[in-house]
């Protein structure tokens, strides 16, 4: 039997901590309400809900710029990722030019929708950056090779899901508490067809990234049996999807309408799963260890 | 011209002294190291091998940390030393995430070596001399301070002690080679075509410059 003990770290998987632990927990929830904002302005904006567009402005802005801002080490200094030729190579440079765009473009067409009449053009440009800025943290992410739980074209076809799924249950809160323009069936309707989605594309990337290599077979290991299995059991699978499944379920079978109270502890819980999700993604990316790569 | 090191892990016996060595030269804070020893055991008793693997950052030639940088703070120059500008870093640890072989660090230490008791004349040197800005991401350097130096006092670098990495300078085994790998004719290319020397995970693409030699 061969065993080997590690006295230093960088002998065994080691999982990336900087975007996720101490002050690293702010990258996540900045990578959550920047997309949950985005996607919220997007679906609002198809369904012309104004109050919808204008709380995933904020979410964005706020939340989603308030917790970037306070991660990095200088922030005063942020405008030099916009500004420098960054952005030819790097993702963070090329997320921060869309995410400014999405939210300047955003608001004139908040604006012009409440006031005025808001051209098709520049809303259709608006939600152009806004999936971007949905979309681009998964390619942040993509493009580290060193992790094998992100490097996979997935991520971002999986963010893009997440955040369109999230904005599709806070815009379907607001018509149901603010009322305003736009048909809650319908996004209630789609809110399901993403239910599925999500499922979907969070079992093929797990069964990807369980056959790309050892570290990425580690990465799934601790997602699905390891110390975040629960957050993955609970959060991911229990309240994400089961819950909101049975649920949709049950009333396509009943033929009976949700209760707006349960509605939105319902959305509450898909948001509860989309972040747990997204600590998995972010807890369980694991370096492959540096010293058996020497053959 | 891409300066590169050869580390023989044969001749390496876990010292430390290029830890150590890496660390005064500059004046690191309480916690933090540019250069690491990694050591491990492999077999059953009575059948126990030892393994001793000294890295560093691996300067590398298509360097993935330069790549993400969204402010161009990671630079690369001319002769592959890959730099951090820490009046251009925001700080965001990109590259400590992108890299590989994580060998940078961040640096946002205010802590003083012996706590409550005030800086030692030790660190209040190295605050004059090599003064590290909080909140931005630090890493080897390849002792290019000591390397431009050198150059300037007509020297070369990776045969002359006052133009080469530090870590070279300390070893005692004399397990480290430095030089330029773009010189078929330099002791480190010599060693890496001889000696085949093993780079830390290639399939990565980076091209690493520290080359280890095995066998």
């Amino acid at each position: 039997m061969i065993q080997t003990r590690s006295y230093e770290f960088m002998v065994k998987y080691t999982p990336q901590r900087e975007w996720i632990e101490k002050r690293g927990i702010f990258m996540w929830l900045a990578m959550f309400s920047i997309e949950l904002g985005a996607g919220a302005f997007v679906v609002s904006s198809i369904v012309g809900n104004t109050l919808g567009m204008l709380i995933g402005w904020l979410l964005c802005a706020l939340l989603g710029g308030g917790f970037h801002l306070y991660y990095l080490g200088k922030p005063f200094r942020f405008w030099r990722m916009v500004f420098s030729s960054g952005w030819q190579s790097s993702w963070i440079s090329r997320g921060l030019i869309f995410v400014s765009l999405f939210l300047g473009l955003g608001l004139i067409h908040i604006a012009l929708a409440q006031w005025a009449s808001s051209p098709t053009a520049l809303m259709i440009v608006a939600d152009i950056f806004a999936v971007l800025t949905v979309i681009y943290v998964g390619f942040v992410m993509a493009s580290v090779n060193g992790i094998a739980l992100w490097n996979t074209p997935l991520l971002p076809v999986l963010y893009l899901i997440l955040g369109i799924w999230g904005g599709l249950g806070i815009t379907l809160v607001v018509l149901n508490i603010a009322g305003g323009t736009g048909n809650p069936s319908l996004v209630e309707e789609w809110s399901r067809i993403f239910l599925i989605a999500f499922a979907f594309i969070v079992l093929v990337y797990l069964l990807t990234i369980r056959y790309q290599g050892s570290a990425g077979k580690a990465s799934v290991q601790t997602i699905v049996a390891g110390k975040i299995a629960p957050f993955f059991w609970a959060g991911v699978v229990l309240l994400g999807t089961v819950v909101p499944a049975g649920v949709a379920l049950a009333t396509w079978l009943g033929d009976w309408s949700i209760p707006t109270a349960f509605l939105i502890v319902l959305i509450v819980f898909e948001l509860l799963g989309d972040l747990a999700l997204r600590y998995s993604i972010l807890k369980a990316g694991l370096y492959a260890p540096l010293l058996p790569s020497i053959k | 011209m891409r300066y590169g090191m050869v580390i023989d892990l044969k001749k390496c016996v876990g010292c430390y002294a290029c830890v150590i060595k890496c660390k005064q030269e500059h004046f690191l804070p309480p916690g933090m190291t540019w250069a690491k020893l990694l050591m491990s055991e492999t077999g059953v008793y009575p059948k126990i091998t030892k393994q001793v693997y000294p890295v560093l950052c691996n300067h590398c030639d298509d360097p993935v940390c330069v790549k993400v940088c969204p402010t161009r703070a990671t630079q690369q120059r001319e002769d592959g030393i890959v730099w951090v500008d820490e009046k251009k870093c925001v700080g965001c640890r990109y590259c400590l995430v992108a890299c590989p072989y994580q060998v940078r660090s961040f640096h946002n230490n205010t802590k003083e070596y012996f706590p409550k008791q005030g800086s030692t004349p030790f660190e209040e040197l190295g605050k004059q001399l090599y003064p590290l800005e909080n909140g931005v991401v630090v890493k080897c350097t390849f002792c290019r301070e000591r390397i431009d130096e050198g150059l300037r006092k007509g020297l070369k670098p990776g045969v002359d002690v006052d133009a080469t990495p530090a870590c070279v300078n300390i070893c005692p085994a004399k397990a480290r080679t430095f030089g330029d790998l773009d010189d078929p004719d330099s002791e480190v290319s010599q060693l890496v075509r001889e000696k085949r020397a093993a780079q830390l995970h290639p399939e990565y693409g980076t091209e690493p410059c520290v080359y280890y030699v095995i066998a």
